[in-house]
């Protein structure tokens, strides 16, 4: 029965192009003899958008957020315990792979001099990217530099995060019409948190770091997997 | 100081319960006194016997808490910029024309939060194709 099933896929798959060749060869024959076909006004083309409302916007419609569902049955409320407990490991040890290119660099530091002290949110600064969870991209991303940041991105492990620091990597910032700048690295790399700031102050870093934390405790990782 | 006998003695001070509570969102034990409340619901605490810049403190309102659910007169209050806390400071009460009546805070993830829309042209306008009749 295989083999069979086998032969007439086969034969299938062989079947298929020369079906789909012979009405090209006969439109071919068409073009090639002196015009059969009826003739055709430009009256009777279909307009676009009118018939098919490609320019009408759809309706607006307000879907909740994930993070705004309930938690429904039992099954829902086993996984919430799992995803709080792999949230909470993730989110309470962020080691940031540190990008920094230019002066919010040196704010991205401040972060973890005594006074703001990131240590004891468990965030150390790592260099290398294969033992990172989040990139801090600080400071201003020009071309010759974007092809390095995607590829230090493509080396980190998932699960991974992204935090654009400042104007300049945020969306050019003053550079933007700079012939040599990426006008923002979320062209190269998806963002997960916008720090705004030229330069942001490490506060403002930190609160972005808190946001970013905020996101992670609102994944939903084995409630979707169960889902598909 | 994280002694053990401070932790206990601010654990005899506040209980069991509070003890649980901010273990579960300061994740340490704290006895302070209260010193106000904001229109969000947030308590703020103080106890000047602790280290410096430990000595002001926020229990906030909402379980999904977040520094800018805090007001601004407290929020200058909380960062020490102050020592006078607002609501016995009228001049933190009165004064303030110029402020929205209202704070906003960060709608981030939620149903408010911001997204970019265009403001340009579009680059690419479609072709509208009109037939006169012959």
């Amino acid at each position: 029965m295989l083999a069979s099933t086998r032969t007439g896929a086969s034969l299938a798959l062989r079947a298929k192009p020369t079906a789909a060749l012979v009405p090209f060869r006969a439109a071919a024959f068409q073009v090639a003899s002196i015009s059969s076909s009826s003739r055709k006004d430009a009256s009777s083309l279909q307009q676009h958008g009118t018939s098919a409302g490609a320019m009408t916007f759809p309706q607006r419609k307000e879907v909740p957020l994930p993070s705004q569902e309930g938690t429904k049955g039992v099954v829902q409320y086993a996984l919430t315990t799992l995803d709080q407990i792999t949230n909470w490991a993730r989110q309470s040890s962020l080691w940031p792979m540190t990008f920094g290119l230019a002066c919010c660099a040196v704010e991205m530091m401040h972060l973890s001099t005594p006074r703001y002290d990131q240590d004891r949110l468990g965030i150390i600064f790592r260099a290398s990217p294969r033992q990172s969870d989040v990139m801090i991209v600080a400071g201003t991303l020009t071309n010759k530099m974007a092809p390095a940041l995607r590829q230090v991105y493509d080396q980190m492990p998932d699960p991974r995060w992204v935090i654009s620091m400042g104007s300049c990597a945020n969306g050019g910032g003053y550079y933007h019409y700079s012939y040599s700048v990426v006008r923002g690295c979320d062209r190269i790399v998806p963002v997960d948190v916008y720090v705004p700031g030229c330069p942001p102050t490490s506060e403002a870093l930190m609160y972005g770091i808190f946001q970013l934390q905020r996101k992670m405790r609102n994944t939903k990782i084995t409630r979707m997997w169960y889902r598909k | 100081m994280s002694y053990i006998t401070r932790t206990l003695g601010n654990l005899r001070k506040i209980g069991l319960k509070e003890y649980w509570h901010q273990l579960n969102y300061i994740g340490d034990t704290k006895a302070g006194v209260l010193v106000g409340t904001d229109k969000f619901g947030n308590k703020f605490y103080e106890n000047n016997e602790e280290l410096p810049l430990r000595t002001r403190w926020v229990d906030y309102a909402s379980h999904d808490f977040d520094a800018s659910q805090i007001e601004p007169q407290w929020h200058f209050w909380i960062s020490y910029g102050i020592d006078t806390p607002p609501n016995k400071d009228n001049v933190m009460v009165d004064n303030r024309s110029w402020a929205s009546k209202h704070h906003i805070p960060n709608r981030t993830f939620g149903p408010g939060a911001f997204t970019t829309f265009n403001t340009v042209k579009p680059k690419i306008d479609s072709w509208q194709p009109v037939a006169l009749p012959r």
